[in-house]
């Protein structure tokens, strides 16, 4: 075989042509979803939307386990001429900062009628539907029985002193659920609730799957993570166990996705299809019986056993539209300060 | 007619051409310090804790720099000098930690640090856990820069040292002959972790990266993290000038005619253990311990109808990416070292050039095109939302590795080839395709694999650049890792492993095959 500067060079010149051209642009019908949701529970729903309705979702999904500078950034630097037609947040907070970047576009599904006001936007800009809840992970190996911890504020108990973990609260639910604390039981206590955790020996990780992983190894007693991280420690086998926190105080943070119509969108009927899609009863089933073990918002959607009904639970009251601002202000002033303090 | 000469000779073309190069390679993220210099941000980039986490960056990155050169330069000077028994097969082998995104490496050595039941406050966490990290990937780019820097030694001349002073004299005289290139590529190895925020997150250590990732992902002000990357890249610049100054200088090593018999790996009984002892406790360190707790899981159950739907749905994107980022980064790396190669002024800057381009994050080139790409016109879509456009992002942020290998090449050839072609009326073209090209044969191929790999590796810009529906396989993998079974999570990894292998060795057929080629057109190679 010989191999010549030509044909190395008709070969780059072959692999920058048909890098140039998209593949899939003959297509008809397709929508272009960004999902923030992880990537093993969005695909099967996107694929049955495809097979349901002829439409093709090219799907873009974010990555948890870097940090990385992920679709949200992507979809604000896109924002004046965008690729994508629906952005799937796995949280409302991140759907109301696309709302104040100007990114999104009103949408009211008709299937969103018999969903509960509470979690969506009251100008329809996002969607709220299957949840995911916060949840304090243990390790059953070093939580002797009784001494389980019951509330988020137990983080600081001197029982766990040294044994604590959480996620990094500039990032993620973990960041909604620090200004969720911040606005339900007030700047104050909530400063003092983050101070002493670092005084009492708690520690700061990368993200929840990290929580999760830690707990279940027992480098660390408890964290707070999110049902989904949590249930699949669970389905492996690791010794881990979930306490609903505050069901006898301020509530347990629920955390609903969000469907979002992108302003702009190349595909906006596809894309309010999807949104549609996402909205069904059917599907709020589907996510409650895959490995994310979601809670049907929605009253009456029937669940397996293992998924913890939302009627049965105490949420925190929290206002998720005025979230968004909230953790704007906190993320440029405390919560950096305090992860930079921490990190020292 | 342009005469041949035109290589050896001064010229202003040299400075328009080395700046043009350059400016092509930072033109990614130049949206985003447009907004910068138009711009009234207020937050002050010295706000909160960025002044000590610019500090603590650099001592990181310093650190990983010497690890890297203290473990990679010995190893490769064995590897390159002498011949011994499985030398390919390691040599291929250390060359797989450039495929492993640095976070995953953290995430192993967060869970050997368990497993070995070490305190989290333990050398395996926090600073030193993240210049563990980082050194992972800077020993082997230390490991081929000397490789291809005794590769580009005259035959002749170590003969010659042998005769005189045995293998220690040898040693002795390659290892100054290489130190520059050891020390260029342990110092972008450096430069590389202080744009990667990755390990930081995983171990707990906040640098500089970190406040960067912070603006972008948490305060969503792409202003402030663009003012960020530029006080970065300058304080960079600023502590790396001697290193600079000194490496620029010295890269410069032309070889004479009669010299230009490229050297062959001998045989010395020491560098029969010695050298597969270094290469094997590399391999051990940086390819065995991230991967063992990711493969584990997979002795229980190998997820093959998910794994081989994933390699189909990403395979050609990722071979795309990594194949377009390596031609890319060297063809750019080729022009820049044609044009600063005979000037030691335009070889230091060609050098701080390469820093400023390596220290910027991909965030800020990625969200820098994604912002052009929005405000251009539809029609530009096939050059700026195209797979095209992720593999020459990926490809002019790496353009510092494929430059530091082809100035080096480029300072070895012989002046005289391109004199005496001018002398006899060959033509600026015939020259290179003749004589220059099939010199260059061997750095070209070395600097297209090593980009592609390292390329491979980048999640980021893939994620923020891919034409919907078009991702690669890490991607893929790293965007399922979070909540997927672990099972699952080892099945595609252990599938990655084996496709980089297979890449890998790709890589090495094509480098045998093109060596003879070069030889054939008789001229010589540099490796």
């Amino acid at each position: 075989m010989r191999i010549t500067i030509e044909s190395l060079i008709a070969a780059a010149a072959l692999a920058f042509f048909t890098a140039g051209c998209n593949r899939t642009s003959d297509k008809p019908a397709e929508v272009v979803v960004y999902s923030s949701v992880d990537e093993v529970f969005a695909r099967p729903v996107a694929e049955r939307f495809s097979e349901d309705t002829d439409i093709a979702v090219r799907l873009v999904p974010d990555t948890e386990e870097t940090k990385s500078t992920g679709l949200l950034n992507r979809l604000i630097a896109e924002r004046e001429r965008p690729q994508a037609d629906v952005f799937w947040s796995g949280d409302p907070v991140r759907a109301a900062i696309l709302k104040s970047k100007g990114v999104s576009e009103p949408y009211r599904s008709p299937n969103a009628a018999a969903l509960p006001v509470l979690y969506s936007d009251a100008e329809g800009h996002w969607t709220g539907f299957s949840a995911r809840a916060r949840v304090l992970i243990y390790n059953k190996e070093l939580v002797a029985e009784g001494e389980e911890p019951r509330s988020v504020l137990d983080l600081n108990d001197p029982r766990f002193q040294g044994k604590a973990c959480i996620a990094n609260p500039l990032f993620g639910t973990t960041s909604m659920h620090a200004a969720a604390l911040f606005q339900v039981i007030g700047e104050e206590k909530a400063r003092d609730f983050f101070q002493r955790f670092i005084e009492n020996g708690g520690s700061i990780v990368s993200s929840n799957g990290e929580v999760r992983r830690r707990v279940a190894a027992g480098d660390f007693a408890v964290g707070i993570t999110d049902t989904d991280d949590f249930n699949v420690a669970f389905q492996e086998g690791k010794p881990v166990a979930a306490v609903y926190p505050d069901q006898d105080g301020m509530g347990t943070l629920i955390v609903p996705n969000a469907a979002v119509l992108v302003r702009g969108g190349p595909n906006p009927d596809g894309g309010k299809q999807f949104i549609d899609y996402l909205l069904r009863p059917e599907t709020e089933k589907a996510l409650a019986e895959s490995e994310a073990a979601q809670m049907p918002v929605r009253p009456g959607v029937a669940v397996p056993d293992y998924v913890q009904p939302l009627d049965e639970l105490q949420p925190m009251q929290v206002h998720y539209g005025e979230l968004a601002d909230l953790l704007e202000r906190l993320s440029a002033g405390f919560l950096r300060e305090w992860v930079e303090a921490s990190s020292r | 007619m342009i005469s041949a000469a035109v290589l050896e000779r001064p010229g202003r073309w040299r400075v328009l051409g080395l700046a043009a190069g350059l400016a092509a390679a930072l033109l990614p993220g130049a949206p985003l310090v447009w907004e910068v210099v138009t711009g009234a941000g207020s937050a002050s980039v010295f706000g909160g804790d960025f002044a000590l986490a610019v500090g603590r960056s650099l001592i990181v990155g310093g650190g990983a720099a010497i690890l890297a050169l203290v473990v990679g330069f010995p190893t490769g000077l064995l590897a390159g000098l002498y011949r011994f028994r499985g030398r390919r097969v390691l040599l291929a082998g250390v060359a797989l930690p450039l495929l492993i995104p640095s976070f995953l490496w953290a995430i192993g050595l967060s869970m050997l640090r368990i497993e070995l039941g070490l305190p989290r406050e333990s050398l395996l966490s926090g600073a030193t856990g993240c210049i563990f990290s980082f050194a992972a990937i800077g020993v082997p780019l230390v490991i081929f820069a000397v490789l291809l820097a005794v590769g580009s030694t005259a035959a002749s001349n170590l003969d010659a040292t042998r005769l005189a002073g045995g293998e220690l004299a040898v040693l002795r005289y390659a290892g100054r002959a290489c130190f520059p290139a050891a020390l260029s590529a342990c110092l972008l190895g450096g430069i590389l972790s202080l744009a990667d925020p990755g390990p930081g997150q995983i171990l707990g250590f906040s640098g500089a990266a970190t406040q960067v990732l912070v603006s972008f992902s948490a305060l969503y002000d792409f202003e402030l993290a663009a003012r960020q990357c530029i006080v970065v890249a300058g304080v960079v610049l600023a502590a790396a000038s001697p290193l600079v100054w000194f490496t620029a200088g010295k890269l410069a090593a032309g070889l004479l005619p009669r010299n230009a018999t490229p050297m062959r790996p001998a045989r010395w009984p020491a560098a029969e253990w010695a050298a597969p002892l270094l290469l094997g406790l590399v391999f051990a360190l940086s390819v065995l311990a991230p991967v063992a707790g990711l493969v584990q899981p997979v002795l229980g159950r190998f997820w093959l109808d998910r794994t081989w739907e994933t390699v189909a749905r990403t395979g050609a994107n990722t071979v795309v990416y990594a194949l377009l980022a390596g031609l890319v980064a060297t063809g750019l790396a080729t022009w820049l070292a044609v044009c600063a190669a005979r000037v030691a002024s335009l070889r230091i800057a060609f050098v701080a050039g390469l820093i400023v381009v390596f220290v910027l994050p991909p965030a800020l080139n990625a969200l820098g095109t994604a912002l052009a790409a929005s405000g251009a016109p539809a029609w530009l879509d096939p050059v700026l939302r195209s797979r095209l456009t992720v593999g020459a992002v990926l490809g002019l942020r790496l353009t510092p590795l494929a430059g530091i290998v082809l100035l080096r090449a480029m300072c070895t050839a012989p002046a005289s080839w391109a004199l005496a072609a001018a002398v006899h009326g060959v033509p600026l073209g015939t020259y290179c395709r003749r004589v220059l090209a099939p010199f260059l044969a061997g750095p070209i191929a070395i600097s297209v694999a090593l980009v592609a790999l390292l390329a491979t590796a980048d999640v980021t810009t893939v994620l923020l650049l891919q034409p919907p529906g078009q991702s690669s396989f890490p991607v893929a993998l790293f965007t399922v890792m979070a909540n997927a079974p672990e099972s699952m999570v080892g099945s595609l990894a252990l599938a990655y492993v084996m496709i980089a292998c297979i890449a890998i060795a790709a890589v090495l057929l094509v480098n045998i095959l093109v060596k003879p080629l070069a030889l054939a057109r008789g001229s010589v190679s540099a490796t």
